[in-house]
């Protein structure tokens, strides 16, 4: 064997193809990316396990408000029995348009003349709010999803990069010399994907949820309005 | 978000929980997989092309890599070939190839040819001696019978019983030496055919002894015609002087012919049976040979290769005597100098040129610039004459390219600086086209 291959091959770095070991061995700035896309992974997946049961909770709080709201109990009992604890949901919407009339009824003067329109302000704007929460930290996921494959080629750019500088440093083409720089390149990316592909899945999933609900608020909130409008004609049409 | 736990958000520490028992796991299990010990299928060395030069100009056996590494010459060569870089390729020997048509039974032709002479010149001398011996017969019949001629003239005188007995005398040693003679040839044919088919036998040695034998053949055949000449003139002699004393003896006479037709018929006769043996001879022999040359045989090849001149090397040969091996050189074939280094070269050359340079008379700028193939040796000094590579065909142009070659001659030794020593092999012959002012 020639010495010059016996020296080549005692100079060979021994790779250590763990997956600690391809991230102790990796550059500085693969790491970052490394270890920024690995917070990112398990902060997508906290937004989806709270979202998912947010909107589960969510769910069963409007089928629930839903029964008891076409249960036939008059719409004052109902008014008591939510107002005493924070809302959500259909009963956030309830409480708000109740508590619009109840002042526009409980004051020296009644203002009855443009009610309906005041309520239909107020649901509008619970139904924005109530969205919002609905819809708060999905774009996050959504951010991930599209910029993380590219976060994680930046850091397999990077690697690579690496890989042959060190090659053009040690005048060495064998693979042996290629390999671990590039195992450890790639490992950058394939944690870029390993958050991103959750996280496009939950945002469609999480929106199409977000995008029901909106919906259901909306119906029950232009129910309630014209229930409130009937209501208030026939008040109007009392007092005249 | 605050990092405390919250029951109807427990995402958070959940998932980091989930991320982390996972890495964990993939940690372990991945660890403890033992991946397949990586081994090269190639082993690639990369060398510059310095040190491709320092191994080509070397030898392996040698110790260390001198810095004026020479090709290794064990004597010095009568005719030094100076390659130029350019043609180092174009010279190289072809590989020595067998050609299609050699056969084995060619064998026997290399040393026919080497020790034999030539069956023609054979013949041709047999016949001028057989020419040689027939005109010494005839002239010794012709002294012998003016001899005989003579003694009869003086013996005439003499008794009659007396010429009788002499001429019988005479008679009967003429036939005994022919006898002898006769009896001589036929023993030394024999010895020889037997001698021939023990030959024949031995292989190994077929051709020689074949070419041998048909050499004694053929000495054979002219010493036999010689014994004829001899025999026929003597016979002729004989019925000469016979015929001188036909008048006196018809007896005599009459048994003297009919003993030299006898013995001539014999003589042919043994003759004939000599030719007819050595004749069959020769074609069995011929026809063994033919068998052999179809026969596959490793001596054969062994023979042949025997029989090619031995190598006539001894060793390499070089400018000078070089014992000393060196493992390689700094400065190899591999070196070239850069564009810029050649013109800054040529430019230099021009510049040491030019101070020896005066402008032909009447000659101020020619159309066609001179080329000139200029050899230099490391030291700057050149190493043969310059020669014009291209001149113009005018007047002016020749003048100039004479004046050019006149003034490289006189500038003799340049200076050339350190750093193209390296670069020897590619600035040590120049070819460059030069323009000089007509100062």
């Amino acid at each position: 064997m020639n010495p010059a291959d016996a020296m080549q091959a005692a100079q060979a770095p021994v790779a250590d193809m763990t997956l600690l070991g391809l991230f102790l061995q990796a550059h500085f700035v693969v790491k970052i990316v490394m270890v920024g896309l690995l917070g990112a992974s398990v902060w997508c997946w906290a937004i989806i396990v709270d979202k998912t049961l947010l909107f589960r909770r969510t769910k069963e709080e409007m089928d629930a408000f839903e029964d008891a709201f076409w249960s036939g109990r008059s719409l004052e009992e109902l008014y008591r029995s939510f107002n005493d604890r924070p809302a959500t949901g259909l009963a956030a919407l309830f409480v708000a348009a109740m508590r619009e009339w109840k002042r526009s009824f409980e004051g020296s003067g009644r203002q009855i003349q443009s009610l309906s329109q005041r309520i239909d302000k107020v649901l509008d704007v619970t139904i924005q709010r109530e969205v919002e929460r609905l819809e708060s930290r999905l774009l996050f996921l959504a951010s991930i999803g599209s910029a993380g494959p590219y976060i994680g080629l930046f850091g397999t750019v990077w690697g690579i990069m690496t890989a042959f500088t060190s090659i053009a440093a040690s005048k060495n083409t064998s693979l042996a010399v290629v390999a671990p720089g590039i195992a450890e390149a790639l490992f950058a990316t394939a944690i870029g994907l390993f958050a991103a592909i959750p996280a496009v899945l939950a945002y469609n999933k999480l929106q199409a949820s977000v995008a029901k609900s909106q919906s259901r608020l909306e119906g029950f909130a232009d129910e309630f309005s014209a229930i409130l409008s009937r209501q208030i004609d026939e008040r109007l049409s009392l007092a005249a | 978000m605050a990092l405390t736990f919250d029951r109807s958000e427990p995402g958070f520490w959940l998932s980091a929980g989930v991320h982390v028992a996972l890495l964990t796991l993939a940690l372990v299990g991945i660890s403890a997989e033992a991946l397949p010990e990586a081994q090269e299928g190639v082993p690639v060395e990369v060398i510059t092309e310095n040190q491709f030069s320092e191994i080509t100009k070397g030898e392996r056996n040698a110790e260390k890599p001198l810095s004026d590494a020479k090709p290794r010459a064990d004597r010095k060569a009568e005719t030094f070939e100076e390659r130029e870089p350019e043609n180092a390729k174009v010279d190289a020997p072809a590989a020595p190839t067998r050609t299609a048509d050699m056969k084995v039974a060619s064998v026997d032709e290399v040393p026919l040819r080497i020790n034999e002479p030539d069956p023609q010149e054979v013949a041709k001398a047999a016949k001028a001696a057989q020419e040689k011996a027939e005109k010494a017969a005839q002239e010794k019949a012709e002294k012998a019978a003016q001899e005989k001629a003579a003694a009869k003239a003086a013996a005439e005188a003499r008794a009659e019983a007396k010429a009788k007995a002499e001429a019988k005398a005479a008679q009967e040693k003429a036939e005994a030496e022919r006898r002898e003679q006769l009896d001589k040839l036929i023993e030394r044919q024999e010895a020889e055919a037997a001698a021939a088919d023990a030959k024949a036998k031995a292989e190994a040695k077929a051709k020689a002894e074949k070419a041998k034998a048909e050499a004694k053949a053929a000495q054979e055949k002219a010493a036999k015609a010689e014994a004829e000449a001899k025999a026929k003139a003597e016979a002729e002699a004989r019925a000469k002087a016979e015929a001188e004393r036909q008048k006196e003896i018809a007896e005599a006479k009459a048994e003297a012919e009919a003993k030299a037709k006898a013995e001539a018929a014999a003589k042919a006769k043994a003759k004939a049976l000599a030719d007819a043996k050595a004749k069959a001879d020769a074609e069995a022999k011929a026809k063994k040979q033919a068998e052999l040359a179809d026969k596959f045989n490793a001596g054969d090849i062994r023979q042949m290769l025997a029989s090619k001149v031995p190598s006539q090397s001894t060793g390499a040969t070089g400018h000078e005597v070089q014992r000393t091996a060196s493992l390689g050189a700094a400065t190899g074939t591999a070196q070239r100098l850069s564009p810029s280094l050649r013109d800054a070269l040529v430019g230099m050359l021009q510049q040491q040129i030019e101070r020896c340079y005066s402008a032909p008379p009447g000659a101020a700028q020619g159309v066609v610039l001179p080329m000139l193939d200029i050899r230099l040796n490391p030291n700057g000094s050149l190493a043969a004459e310059p020669r014009i590579m291209r001149g113009g065909a005018s007047a002016v142009d020749q003048s100039i390219a004479q004046a050019a070659l006149r003034a490289v001659r006189r500038c003799a030794p340049y200076k050339i600086p350190a750093q193209y020593a390296p670069y020897y092999n590619d600035w040590k012959a120049i070819n460059a086209e030069f323009e000089f002012s007509a100062a």
